[in-house]
């Protein structure tokens, strides 16, 4: 009698967890068409890691850029959360011009970004100078 | 162990963490500076520097990126800042939000911002500086009128439920054509707060 207490009390504990982790799943199921439309100019990037802890929690799957009003350019980056659970990060667009100058912005600082578990954001930002060639896009922790 | 010895070692017992307690109720100021958008800049309920920024490199990426600037008579469009209607609970300055678009704005090349009309800007001087003009050369000052006007309103929201008070603090601008009154671009940005209040406490 005891072997068969044991025997079933396995399956409903194991059947009880596996009902909780749905709920508590905060992931992001999506749908887009199969065959894109959009043709983005897509930026081949150098990757700096100093935080091995945010690299294991986000990933920058692509960057696009394109130019608005004529000459200014304007970059956009996806962004994957590799936790299946909310997750905020900070990030930071930085213009550099043709010189390797820094260009500033009124407009500049850390954002927060705000994933649901496995979600895949979209941050993007104009440069206010034409004079803005190269960006740095930088990520921290939200502590 | 003596009657005396016990009640010395008790006393100290007692005594000791108290003055450590005392101690640790002493505060000295201490003063850093920082970034005012940095990631040490103190998140509050209220809008705050990082929050302005947010909303100002949004809405002006909005604002390019929909092109209505482009099609204006003139380059740079001239701009007149309308009325920042402050519908929130706070005692702000809109400069804060509109002194960062006026900027990036007249960066970018794209815009020339008039002072001659609108809230955006006092221009006492460049007036009386354009009268004296007027006196000395005898030719009335020539006033360009602008192309576009930009308004905005700033909204406050708040809810509660289970002990969390969420702000949601709503950032609307349009920007419309003095020729014919439309509206040719507006958008509208919003950072949401949530404030969890601590049960702790007296």
């Amino acid at each position: 009698m005891k072997t068969s207490r044991h025997l079933i009390a396995g399956p409903v504990l194991t059947a009880g967890l596996l009902a909780l982790l749905p709920g508590c799943a905060t992931n992001v199921n999506t749908v887009e068409r199969a065959q894109s439309q959009a043709t983005p100019h897509y930026v081949s990037d150098k990757r700096v890691v100093t935080d091995n802890t945010l690299a294991r929690t986000i990933r920058v799957n692509s960057i696009n850029q394109a130019t608005v009003s004529g000459e200014l350019l304007k970059i956009q980056a996806e962004v994957e959360n590799l936790k299946s659970d909310l997750r905020s990060v900070r990030y930071k667009f930085e213009w550099i011009d043709r010189d390797g100058m820094a260009v500033n912005s009124p407009t500049d600082g850390w954002k927060i970004l705000n994933f649901s578990g496995r979600e895949t954001l979209r941050i993007s930002t104009v440069a206010t100078s034409p004079a803005a060639v190269d960006f740095v896009l930088k990520f921290s922790e939200l502590k | 162990m003596t009657t005396h010895r016990f009640k010395t070692l008790l006393l100290a017992g007692v005594l000791a963490p108290a003055t450590l307690l005392v101690t640790g109720c002493q505060t000295t100021s201490e003063t850093r500076t920082i970034d005012a958008t940095g990631p040490q800049a103190l998140n509050t309920s209220n809008i705050n520097s990082q929050d302005w920024a947010n909303a100002a490199d949004q809405l002006v990426g909005s604002l390019l990126s929909g092109g209505a600037l482009d099609k204006a008579p003139v380059q740079p469009a001239v701009l007149a800042v309308d009325r920042i209607i402050n519908n929130t609970q706070l005692n702000i300055d809109t400069d804060l939000l509109i002194k960062k678009i006026r900027v990036a704005l007249s960066q970018t090349g794209k815009v020339a911002v008039t002072n001659t009309m609108g809230l955006g800007e006092r221009a006492v001087v460049a007036s009386e500086a354009a009268e004296l003009d007027e006196m000395t050369t005898g030719k009335k000052a020539k006033v360009i009128v602008p192309n576009f006007t930009l308004y905005g309103k700033l909204i406050q929201q708040t809810d509660r439920s289970n002990g969390v008070t969420q702000n949601t603090y709503s950032f609307q601008m349009s920007l419309v054509n003095v020729k014919n009154g439309l509206t040719v671009w507006e958008d509208e940005r919003q950072i949401a707060k949530q404030t969890k209040k601590s049960t702790v406490g007296w």
